[in-house]
């Protein structure tokens, strides 16, 4: 019965999603939008600020890490050592594609709700917490994560494009896949549990955006400190870091169903 | 047999008390009606023996269920009409009733969404998007919603509110279609008529329970039996004999009528009838003064006000 309420939470969230031209344009053109910014940012810094770059303490340390986890490299000139480097972040760079989605249609997936009353209606009906949260939760990063997938398509076909072609081969590896189809699906369903909880706790549409921001700020740490030569993301980090999502997913379901506060729900939105 | 029983059911929100100590007994088939004024705890009731709240003393049974402990078996069986339709604007009538039927394990939802779209008129309307609907016709699918599990109970928190006059009607024979069905229902409505065409019983809740009866008890309990005689004119004579009538109490006259309190209004009457006529009198006709239920309600109100103060 359980599958078959989340399935009906779920096709009925794409229904209003998909008919929300708000929610439609944010989930079908924000991640090109990511793309199209990323690839300009590495243009243009592989183009403008090369040389500066690569005498730059923070990504020499970062080029070492990265000569460590794929020796290869060291047959391709410094610049093109750069350019992978710079490209080697786009996996982490799509992890902003369901976080961003997430804040823009999850967080208004229970206020919305809140304020149109059909959420009274909905606690009256046998369902349970944890089925309402985890189909909204899922109707929103289902699609985000198909989307983070076309981007990444997108993103491979735009660098060929530009003449990097060659260069794939260094950035499309066991660490890409992983991140692709393992680190993304978590942190899609994390940032969707975190939209939603902000949600189902806000007192205002504003206030469950406001939460919401907070969820961008760890996949920014992560590119930060991997860009800087912190820490590189290898195949196995991504794994242990995937996992580690996975476990903050099932922890973050179980929180959110003890905070979500179906009394508070009925008595204080009117 | 009780289908609904509460035993001093309160609830406080902080040290505000919005119930206090409610004790309750409804027959299955009933339709109770719930009045009291704004604020008085009647949506807090309502929403406590539909087990979307719980109580901060005593407790409720509903269907067999305890309705702090059972609740996800509750939801199978209780159905609610919140004040506000809920209804998703921008997906079809068919759609939010699928939606909302598809929670329900025991019914075959494809046809009771058939069923409850054709009873409420809106089957040909069916594919229609709610935005587009009138605020009646969003009213009308919501009791649908309420109804389509086959609730052993119907909580409607004021049906017809905010409704025009015409679609008020059609909630309101919507409603007296599902009371001659035999289905038991929890009214509460600001409308004084509405819950008596509609109710079997009237409580009247300020916080605490007031009063509980037939809306005829409710009259009797404040107003005492009144038999008004229509005459064609009235005389001396005729105002003598009734006045000394054994089972006449009480007497006064009013412009050619006679109202009058009798020992016993139903047996006395063809007596009094039979007085007057052997006197010379023509009678015209003869009724009991009827007292609007506003006017029980408002006395409630009224002295439990005054108690209060």
């Amino acid at each position: 019965m359980s599958r078959k309420r989340i399935r009906n939470i779920l096709l009925k969230e794409w229904a209003l999603l998909f008919t929300d031209l708000n929610s439609a344009f944010v989930i079908t053109l924000l991640p090109f939008l990511i793309v199209g910014q990323a690839i300009l940012y590495i243009w243009v810094a592989f183009r403008f600020g090369g040389e500066s770059m690569l005498t730059a303490q923070v990504f020499q340390t970062a080029l070492q890490k990265l000569v460590e986890a794929m020796p290869g490299v060291t047959q391709l000139a410094d610049k093109e050592q750069l350019l992978v480097l710079l490209l080697s972040q786009f996996n982490l760079f799509l992890l902003l594609i369901p976080t961003m989605i997430a804040i823009s249609v999850a967080t208004f997936s229970i206020v919305d709700e809140k304020l149109s009353g059909s959420l009274e209606a909905l606690l009256a009906t046998p369902v349970r917490t944890w089925e309402l949260l985890l189909g909204k939760a899922l109707a929103g990063a289902i699609p985000a994560l198909v989307m983070t997938w076309i981007s990444a398509g997108i993103f491979l076909l735009v660098v060929s494009g530009l003449g990097w072609g060659d260069l794939i081969g260094f950035v499309v590896g066991t660490g890409w896949f992983l991140t692709l189809f393992l680190l993304t699906p978590a942190v899609a369903m994390l940032s969707f549990m975190l939209g939603v909880t902000g949600s189902s706790r806000a007192k205002d549409p504003r206030g469950a955006q406001n939460t919401a921001l907070l969820i961008i700020l760890p996949v920014f740490a992560l590119i930060g400190i991997q860009i800087t030569g912190i820490v590189w993301f290898t195949p196995s980090l991504i794994l242990v870091l995937a996992l580690v999502v996975g476990i903050a997913d099932f922890i973050t379901l179980r929180a959110a169903v003890r905070l979500f506060g179906r009394e508070s729900i009925v008595v204080e939105w009117r | 047999m009780a289908i609904i029983e509460t035993f001093g059911l309160s609830r406080h929100f902080g040290k505000t008390a919005a119930v206090e100590d409610l004790t309750l007994a409804i027959e299955a088939g009933e339709v109770l009606g719930f009045l009291g004024p704004n604020g008085a705890g009647k949506t807090t009731t309502i929403r406590m023996l539909a087990g979307m709240i719980a109580p901060t003393k005593g407790y409720a049974i509903v269907a067999h269920h305890r309705t702090d402990r059972d609740v996800e078996q509750l939801h199978e069986i209780v159905g609610i009409l919140t004040q506000m339709p809920g209804l998703y604007n921008r997906l079809s009538a068919r759609r939010n009733l699928e939606y909302f039927a598809s929670f329900y394990p025991s019914i075959e939802s494809q046809s009771q969404v058939e069923k409850y779209l054709k009873l409420m008129g809106l089957w040909e309307r069916r594919d229609s998007k709610v935005g587009t609907f009138s605020k009646g016709m969003k009213q009308r699918l919501a009791l649908a919603r309420a109804l389509v599990h086959e609730p052993k109970v119907l909580f409607l928190d004021e049906p017809t509110a905010g409704l025009d006059p015409e679609a008020a009607g059609e909630v309101r024979q919507l409603i007296r279609t599902l009371r001659e069905e035999g289905r038991t229902i929890f009214l509460s409505t600001h409308n004084l008529s509405e819950a008596e065409i509609l109710c079997n019983r009237i409580a009247v809740l300020h916080t605490r329970l007031l009063a509980l009866d037939t809306p005829e008890q409710l009259r009797r309990r404040f107003f005492r039996r009144q038999i008004i005689v229509q005459l064609e004119a009235l005389d001396a004579e005729v105002t003598d004999k009734v006045k000394k009538l054994p089972f006449v109490q009480e007497m006064r006259e009013e412009g050619s009528q006679l109202i009058l309190e009798l020992t016993d209004s139903e047996r006395n009457r063809p007596d009094l009838v039979k007085a007057i006529v052997e006197t010379g009198g023509r009678v015209i006709g003869v009724s009991e003064k009827q007292y609007p239920l506003e006017d029980v309600y408002l006395r409630l109100i009224h002295e439990e006000n005054k108690n209060e103060s």
